[in-house]
């Protein structure tokens, strides 16, 4: 009776609901670290272009913006904004365990941003008239924050349904 | 001579037949090593095997004094075997059936009694290997706390873990590895804690090596359970405190411990795990946290701090203004690049000189190395004072590392990124930080994500991972090992 408490015990680490939570969670963390990552190669020259660029500067014009407020509130909402990113990969891709999944996820996200989407972003350059520095940096940023989301999403997952796999068997 | 495991020799009653097939086999009289002693008791004739040095004599020479007094008051020579089981004063005394057995176990320094008439032989554990006895350990030495270490010598060690950990269901599961050298190796685990699955997944891997001998002991097994290839990362942790391992025995890690070898393996293992001490532990969670940031700092420092400088070095309008400053103030004659890799490979010599200079050398070593390569390199013009700055700052934050097998494979990846970053500048710098920390992340030892709780993200792991929490809020275990029992202590609420 307690052998089978103890494997009952093992298996209920995780319920549904909390995986898509802790999910959501991965996504905000994600978003905070990275576009702190790339804000901080910004300020280093590695790229002409900053995040907030996207989120702010495109949209509002006050002095606040290129001080520090400016980028933290960037943060901020990039981490926001990333929960999307998390609910699209957790609702599209979570059953593929493979790193590379999210390698993908992350250069598809940078495609959509900078060539697709770039017309809405008024203060971002075209693709075409950025310089390879700034081309290579944001394309590792991306690829970095889409592993670090996918990868994360896709072992969380398996590793729930690893406990269920050793129920069955 | 390997084959007879298969079709297993009996015991002959005949201790003639046994003397001859024994010396044939293990050449007594040939090894000087390895010797018998015959005694008669009453009228039969009792010989006694043994590996001199591995055993006890004292112990020996007790017990074939109380077998030889046998003589003065037993008369029944019939029920010779039962006497001389009753009079071997020891408290571990077994039967051997087979001849592999009792050759097996003598050799392990156990002495073995055979009996003229009988088919099976006394076995007598008088071990007593040559060794020392526990100390602290250089490599993992700390200000507060217990100093006792593991030693070479897999009972002592085992005794020091079961000494923290008294629980019943502690279980220590010995196996043997090695055709020839039958090595012990012990799989240690609290049974219901530890997951299922790795146990199992350790003891097939450990039953499957064949190998004649592991001299190499903890490294061998090592390189046969992981897959590896040619990652430098230490994919395993090794640990000579007794405390850290027990503490990882309680969060439901596997120990393997080899005998003949001070370090325990840890499994599983995650780059994070590389980075901890046991210092940490016996500060209070204040100052443990502090001594952690300032590690991770240090770590982060001794593998990007030099590739950083150098891109700043050759491609100085990435620098802010207020930063400007950064960067060597007059051109050497020697490329920076090749200044950096030429400084580094020094520190690599001093390294390597030091574990190998004898004591009294080690000093002027150092002198001589402060001098040279501090100093007389800038003099010459060789070096330019900047390159010996972030080269040593790079060298004692690799020092900092609580692992060696860490800074030894940091060293090579900082060696890497240098000499790609002053090829290739900045691609070359962000191409390799991708590549390394997705190469990092895609490792697994175990099944275990090498880069968790980071890559793949888990929030509270790597909470416990940035700040170090006070234990009495330390409630349960890390889910990377997928404990059975989830709950260290009744969560407070």
């Amino acid at each position: 009776m307690s052998e089978q408490n103890q494997q009952l015990e093992q298996n209920k680490q995780e319920t549904p609901m909390t995986i898509l939570s802790r999910s959501l969670l991965t996504g905000f963390i994600g978003g905070l670290l990275w576009s702190t990552f790339g804000t901080v190669l910004y300020y280093f020259n590695f790229s002409e272009v900053a995040p907030k660029s996207f989120v702010l500067s495109s949209w509002f014009h006050a002095e606040w913006i290129d001080t520090w407020l400016g980028n933290v509130v960037t943060i901020f909402l990039i981490g926001l904004l990333s929960l999307l990113t998390a609910l699209i990969y957790f609702g599209l891709f979570k059953k593929i365990n493979s790193i590379w999944v999210g390698v993908a996820y992350g250069f598809l996200l940078w495609v959509l941003i900078y060539y697709i989407m770039n017309p809405i972003f008024s203060t971002v350059p075209k693709v075409a008239d950025l310089n390879m520095n700034t081309i290579v940096t944001t394309i590792c940023v991306f690829i970095l924050y889409g592993t670090f989301i996918g990868y994360s999403i896709s072992y969380d997952y398996h590793d729930f349904h690893r406990a269920d796999d050793n129920k069955n068997s | 001579m390997m084959n007879n495991k298969d079709k297993k020799i009996p015991i002959s009653p005949k201790i003639k037949d046994t003397e001859n097939y024994l010396k044939k086999r293990l050449g007594i009289g040939v090894s000087f090593d390895l010797g018998f002693r015959e005694i008669v008791l009453l009228k039969r004739k009792v010989q006694i095997y043994y590996v001199t040095g591995l055993c006890d004599s004292i112990i020996i020479q007790d017990l074939i004094k109380e077998l030889v007094n046998l003589n003065d008051h037993e008369s029944n020579s019939k029920k010779l075997p039962e006497i001389i089981e009753n009079r071997l004063l020891h408290q571990q005394v077994n039967q051997a059936k087979t001849m592999d057995e009792a050759v097996d176990q003598m050799l392990s320094g156990l002495i073995v009694v055979f009996v003229d008439g009988e088919d099976y032989a006394f076995i007598v554990d008088v071990r007593n290997y040559p060794g020392r006895t526990p100390e602290e350990p250089d490599t993992e030495r700390v200000v507060r706390g217990s100093r006792d270490g593991y030693t070479e010598n897999i009972i002592e060690n085992t005794a020091l873990t079961r000494r923290r950990i008294r629980d019943a269901r502690l279980r220590n599961e010995m196996l043997k590895v090695g055709e020839r050298s039958k090595t012990d190796v012990c799989l240690s685990y609290i049974q219901d804690v530890a997951d299922e699955g790795l146990i199992h997944l350790i003891k097939e891997r450990i039953e499957a090596i064949e190998i004649d001998g592991i001299s190499m002991a903890d490294k061998t097994i090592d390189e046969f359970i992981i897959n590896r290839k040619w990652i430098p990362y230490p994919l395993v942790r090794y640990t000579e405190r007794p405390d850290v391992a027990a503490n990882h025995l309680l969060e439901g890690h596997v120990l393997i411990t080899v005998d003949t070898s001070p370090s325990v393996i840890i499994l599983p293992t995650t780059f994070f795990h590389h980075l901890q001490h046991a210092e940490e532990y016996r500060q209070t969670p204040a100052i443990g946290t502090f001594v952690r940031w300032i590690r991770f700092f240090a770590v982060f420092a001794s593998m990007y701090l030099l590739p950083l400088w150098l891109l700043f070095v050759m491609e100085p309008e990435l620098l802010p203004k207020e930063l400007a400053f950064i960067g060597p103030n007059e051109d050497g004659n020697i490329s920076i690049p090749v200044q950096i890799v030429m400084a580094m490979v020094g520190i690599e010599f001093l390294r390597m000189a030091a574990i190998h200079t004898p004591n009294p050398l080690s000093t002027s070593m150092g002198l001589i190395a402060a001098v040279l390569i501090g100093q007389i390199a800038i003099d010459v013009g060789m070096f330019s004072p900047e390159v010996i700055l972030y080269v040593s700052i790079s060298a004692i934050g690799s020092y900092v590392t609580p692992s060696y097998e860490l800074s030894i494979s940091n060293k090579i990846v900082n060696i890497l990124f240098v000499i790609i970053t002053g090829m290739f500048g900045l691609y070359g710098f962000i191409g390799l930080f991708l590549v390394h920390l997705i190469v990092l992340a895609s490792l697994k030892s175990l099944k275990t994500p090498y880069l968790w709780p980071f890559m793949p993200f888990n929030a509270k792991a790597m909470l416990h991972t940035i700040v170090r929490i006070p234990m009495p809020f330390t409630n349960s275990r890390p889910s990377i090992v997928h404990p059975k029992n989830n709950y260290r202590q009744p969560s407070k609420k």
